[in-house]
C-alpha cells in the first residue's frame, strides 16, 4: 500500500473504528511509513490528552442525592393519585377502600364542576406532561422572536424550506402554496419538542410572528386538547394520520386558524 | 378493584424508578461534566442535568431494554441543552458542512499527505504538559464539534453510538472528529506558535 492513510482512516486508527481487515492495511503500512506512523501518535496523543483535560468538571457531591430525591419524588407523583399511601394495606381494609372510593367520587365531582364552569381547557388543568409541551412550545416560539437569533433556514420559498428538512427529520410534510392574505413564509428551524425533532415553521401574518410545530403524530399529546392560550399567545392545530401541528402567536386567533386551515389543507392535498 | 390497580401501578412505578435509578445515577457524573461545558456554567450544568434525568425518567416506558441507556440518556441531555435558551443561540451561530467528499474526508489536508513534522502541537503539548492550553483550544470549538469529541474522547462512545445520541449519519460524525481535532491542532499550532502540523 502506497498511498498515505487519510485523515478518516488516521481518526478511526486512533478511536478503535477500523475494521479487522482495514486494521491490517493500516498496520501493513504505518510499518513502511515514518509520516504516516507520526501522524498516527500525533492523533493518538491528542486523544489522550483531549480526554484528560475534557473530565474537567465535577459534579457537586450533593448534586447525586438531591437527584435521587427528585426522582423518587417525581415517581412517586407520577404513579397514582393514591400514591401517597402507599406502604399501607388496602387488601383487606374495607373500610379504607371505601374511603379510597369516597375521595376518588369527590375528586371527580371537584374536576366536573371546575370543567362545567370553564368552558374553554385552561392551561392550569392539563396535565403535567401537556404543560410541559406548551410551555416549551412557547418558549421556542419566544427565542424565535429574537432578532438575534434568525432562522436556520431563511427563505420565503416553500421549495428551499422543504427540502431544507431533508435528512434532518424522520417524517415529512407539505407546506402550502397559496397562504391567506398577508400571510407568508419567513424559514424554518430544526428544533426539538419531548426529545423529538421537530420541523419549526416561521410565518408572519402582518407584523405577527407565527411559529408552526410539526411533528409525527403521538397521541399522547393530541393538540385539540391543549390550551387555546398561554402568556398571553394564542395556539392552534390540527392532526393528520401522520402528523400534527401546533401553531403559536400573538395574532388574532381567526387568522391564526386560518394559517392552520391552510397547512392542514395542504397536508390533505399531498395525499391526493 | 380501581384502588388495587392503583396500588398494582404504583408498585410498577417504584420498580421502573428503581430501575432507572440504577442505571441513571451512575452517569450523573459524567453527564455534568457535558453539561458543563455545553452550558459553560455549574448552575445551568445543574439545570440541565437535572431536567434530562426527570425528562428521562418520564419517557423510560419508551426506553428499549437492552438498548444503550449511555446513549439514550446523552441524546435527552443533547436535546434538552438544544432547546435551552443558551443552546439556540449557541446553535444558531454556527454552520456545519457535514457532507464528505467523494475521498471520504471532510476538509481538504491542511498540509501534504505524508508531511512529518516531530514537532507537532500534541508533542508539544505532552512535552509542555499544558492542559489550560487544550482546555481553551476544547472551548474555542463551535458546540457541533465540541460536543462529538466529548463524545468520543471524553465518554469513550463509539462512532454508532455518538450517531445515536446526535442523530446523525456515522459519515457527519467521522466529518466532525475529523473537523474538531483539525481544528484543535490548529489552535494549539497558534498557541504554540508552531508553523507546522500533522493532517486532520
Amino acid at each position: 500500500m502506497s498511498a498515505h492513510l487519510t485523515s478518516t482512516v488516521l481518526n478511526c486508527l486512533a478511536d478503535g473504528e477500523l475494521s479487522p481487515e482495514q486494521l491490517a492495511i493500516a498496520q501493513q503500512h504505518l510499518e513502511t511509513c515514518s509520516s504516516c506512523t507520526s501522524n498516527a501518535l500525533g492523533q493518538a496523543l491528542l486523544k489522550a490528552a483531549v480526554s484528560k483535560s475534557g473530565h474537567r468538571y465535577s459534579a457537586p457531591p450533593e448534586l447525586a442525592d438531591r437527584l435521587k430525591q427528585l426522582l423518587i419524588s417525581d415517581s412517586q407523583r407520577g404513579a397514582s393519585p393514591s400514591r401517597s399511601s402507599q406502604g399501607r394495606s388496602f387488601q383487606g381494609t374495607r373500610g379504607l377502600a371505601f374511603a379510597g372510593w369516597a375521595v376518588a367520587a369527590l375528586l371527580l365531582l371537584a374536576a366536573s364542576i371546575v370543567l362545567v364552569q370553564r368552558n374553554l381547557p385552561q392551561f392550569g388543568q392539563i396535565p403535567s406532561e401537556r404543560t410541559a409541551l406548551v410551555v416549551e412550545i412557547s418558549d421556542m416560539h419566544v427565542a424565535a422572536l429574537s432578532d438575534t437569533a434568525p432562522a436556520q433556514v431563511i427563505s420565503t420559498d416553500r421549495h428551499t424550506v422543504k427540502p431544507w428538512f431533508q435528512g434532518k427529520i424522520p417524517f415529512t410534510f407539505n407546506l402550502p402554496e397559496q397562504l391567506p392574505a398577508d400571510a407568508k413564509l419567513d424559514g424554518a428551524n430544526l428544533t426539538y419538542l419531548g426529545g423529538q425533532p421537530v420541523a419549526h415553521l416561521l410565518y408572519s401574518i402582518g407584523r405577527h410572528r407565527v411559529s408552526v410545530f410539526l411533528c409525527p403524530r403521538r397521541d399522547r399529546h393530541a393538540v385539540n386538547e391543549l390550551p387555546a392560550e398561554h402568556s398571553g399567545f394564542h395556539l392552534a392545530g390540527f392532526t393528520t394520520g401522520e402528523l400534527e401541528a401546533v401553531a403559536i402567536s400573538d395574532v388574532d386567533p381567526a387568522r391564526l386558524a386560518e394559517l392552520t386551515a391552510t397547512i392542514e389543507r395542504a397536508q390533505a392535498d399531498a395525499r391526493k | 378493584m380501581a384502588l388495587l390497580s392503583w396500588k398494582r401501578a404504583a408498585r410498577e412505578s417504584a420498580v421502573q424508578s428503581s430501575v432507572f435509578e440504577d442505571l441513571a445515577l451512575p452517569l450523573v457524573s459524567a453527564l455534568y461534566n457535558v453539561a458543563f461545558w455545553l452550558a459553560r456554567n455549574d448552575r445551568d450544568a445543574e439545570d440541565l442535568v437535572q431536567e434530562t434525568l426527570l425528562k428521562a425518567l418520564r419517557g423510560f416506558g419508551s426506553f428499549q431494554t437492552g438498548t444503550n441507556f449511555k446513549a439514550w440518556i446523552f441524546r435527552i441531555l443533547r436535546n434538552t441543552y438544544l432547546t435551552s435558551q443558551t443552546g439556540l443561540a449557541a446553535t444558531r451561530t454556527v454552520a456545519l458542512e457535514d457532507e464528505l467528499n467523494e475521498h471520504g474526508e471532510s476538509a481538504p489536508a491542511l498540509y501534504p499527505e505524508g508531511a512529518i513534522d516531530r514537532h507537532t502541537p500534541e508533542l508539544n503539548l505532552i512535552r509542555l504538559n499544558d492542559g489550560a492550553a487544550l482546555h481553551r483550544a476544547m472551548e474555542q470549538l463551535a458546540p457541533p464539534l465540541l460536543e462529538v469529541v466529548l463524545l468520543c474522547d471524553v465518554e469513550g462512545m463509539k462512532y454508532k453510538e455518538i450517531a445515536a445520541v446526535l442523530e446523525v449519519p456515522i459519515g457527519t460524525v467521522m466529518s466532525r472528529i475529523s473537523r474538531a481535532r483539525s481544528e484543535l491542532r490548529n489552535t494549539l499550532q497558534n498557541e504554540f506558535g508552531m508553523n507546522k502540523g500533522t493532517r486532520a
